[in-house]
């Protein structure tokens, strides 16, 4: 599957004699995707600071293509960063049908992996990946802004790897996901 | 106005109030009987500048606690064989007075007199009931409900004693000390 692409300034100029640029479609569609990666906030508990740190202006997120959005209609990853109580697992699972496809889990911090220090707690969920499909764990308690970056990055090399003739989900997406109402 | 007075003012009025073993900071701590003499010293006190009701609460003082009811592994270490002696008991702090009650605090505060109460109150933890506050203090609302929600404390007169933390599947009350974790759908 290709496509060719014409009068593209900049790219196609220091190309031989050419005014055309071929390439796959799968290329191009995927880099627009990973370089734009608008995330679904969801700060749950302290690993919330350090996603408002990464946000700001030391950190940078914003290089990256990174915008928060405040409505999971516009957003292509959500990043849980927090510990999940089993009543905030619903309004997880709502938020994640809510983002329209495809959509990228970050499961942010050691209590969104699995629990973390509330792993023997009556209230809280061992790890969101019981809910929904997580592409990107960090470890860490909390973990440093540049380590939500750095899954950042690992997620735009995952999206670079997508291909429309295989479908637009990843891997884990097809699968299915592990989703207690599905 | 000293604690030392607030005390003696309170003493004449109520003669059964007595001041507590253990004082909290320097805050006036004192320690009434039974849940009848709640209603008569709350009015008394709101009548009397402390008009505000910081904290209900209550703690659940039966031990040590039976580790069987919970989540918990016993032998955390997977390495172990299969019965082996377990890696965490439940043993009696040294010094601590476990007994079968619900100890319950209410604290008030006066914000002209800058000054606060803790009145403490010992009841069973099976079948007795407190009087609600609510219709003295607005703030005992959400406190009751979350009291009784997580120890199980039956408030009469509240006007609408329902779970406020805990999801609508968490079957008990997770504070007391006698709860047994019943697996719900999220747990494996």
């Amino acid at each position: 599957m290709a496509m060719i692409l014409e009068k593209l300034p900049g790219l196609t100029k220091g190309l031989p004699g050419g005014e055309l640029l071929l390439t796959t479609s799968d290329y191009f569609i995927d880099l627009g995707r990973k370089q734009s990666m608008w995330p679904m906030t969801f700060g749950l508990a302290c690993c919330a600071i350090e996603m408002m740190a990464s946000y700001a202006s030391r950190l940078d997120f914003d290089r990256m293509g990174v915008i928060p959005r405040a409505s999971p209609r516009q957003a292509d990853v959500m990043i849980v960063a927090g510990t999940v109580c089993k009543k905030m697992a619903e309004p997880i699972l709502e938020i994640y049908h809510q983002m329209p496809e495809p959509r990228f889990v970050i499961s942010m911090g050691s209590c969104a992996n699995c629990g973390g220090p509330y792993y023997d707690s009556y209230s809280v969920l061992k790890g969101v990946d019981r809910i929904v499909p997580v592409d990107v764990y960090i470890a860490g308690c909390p973990p440093r802004p540049e380590a939500l970056q750095y899954a950042v990055v690992k997620l735009q090399e995952k999206i670079a790897k997508m291909s429309l003739k295989k479908g637009l989900a990843t891997p884990q997406q097809e699968k299915g996901s592990r989703d207690i109402n599905g | 106005m000293t604690s030392e007075e607030l005390f003696s003012k309170i003493q004449s009025k109520f003669s059964k109030v007595e001041k507590a073993a253990v004082q909290v900071k320097d805050y006036l701590t004192v320690r009434i009987a039974s849940p009848a003499e709640l209603v008569p010293l709350a009015q008394w006190l709101k009548d009397n500048s402390f008009d505000m009701l910081e904290t209900v609460t209550a703690t659940d003082l039966l031990g040590p606690v039976d580790m069987k009811g919970y989540i918990r592994q016993q032998n955390f270490n997977p390495f172990l064989p299969e019965g082996a002696t377990p890696q965490i008991e439940a043993v009696a702090v040294a010094g601590y007075a476990y007994k079968p009650v619900m100890d319950l605090l209410y604290v008030f505060f006066s914000v002209t007199e800058r000054a606060r109460v803790f009145v403490k109150l010992e009841i069973a933890r099976e079948g007795v009931s407190v009087p609600s506050l609510v219709p003295l203090f607005k703030s005992a609302d959400w406190q009751e409900r979350e009291t009784f929600d997580l120890l199980g404390i039956r408030f009469d007169g509240h006007p609408n004693l329902i779970k406020i933390l805990t999801p609508d599947f968490t079957v008990g009350h997770p504070l007391r000390k006698d709860y047994a974790h019943i697996k719900d759908r999220f747990d494996e």
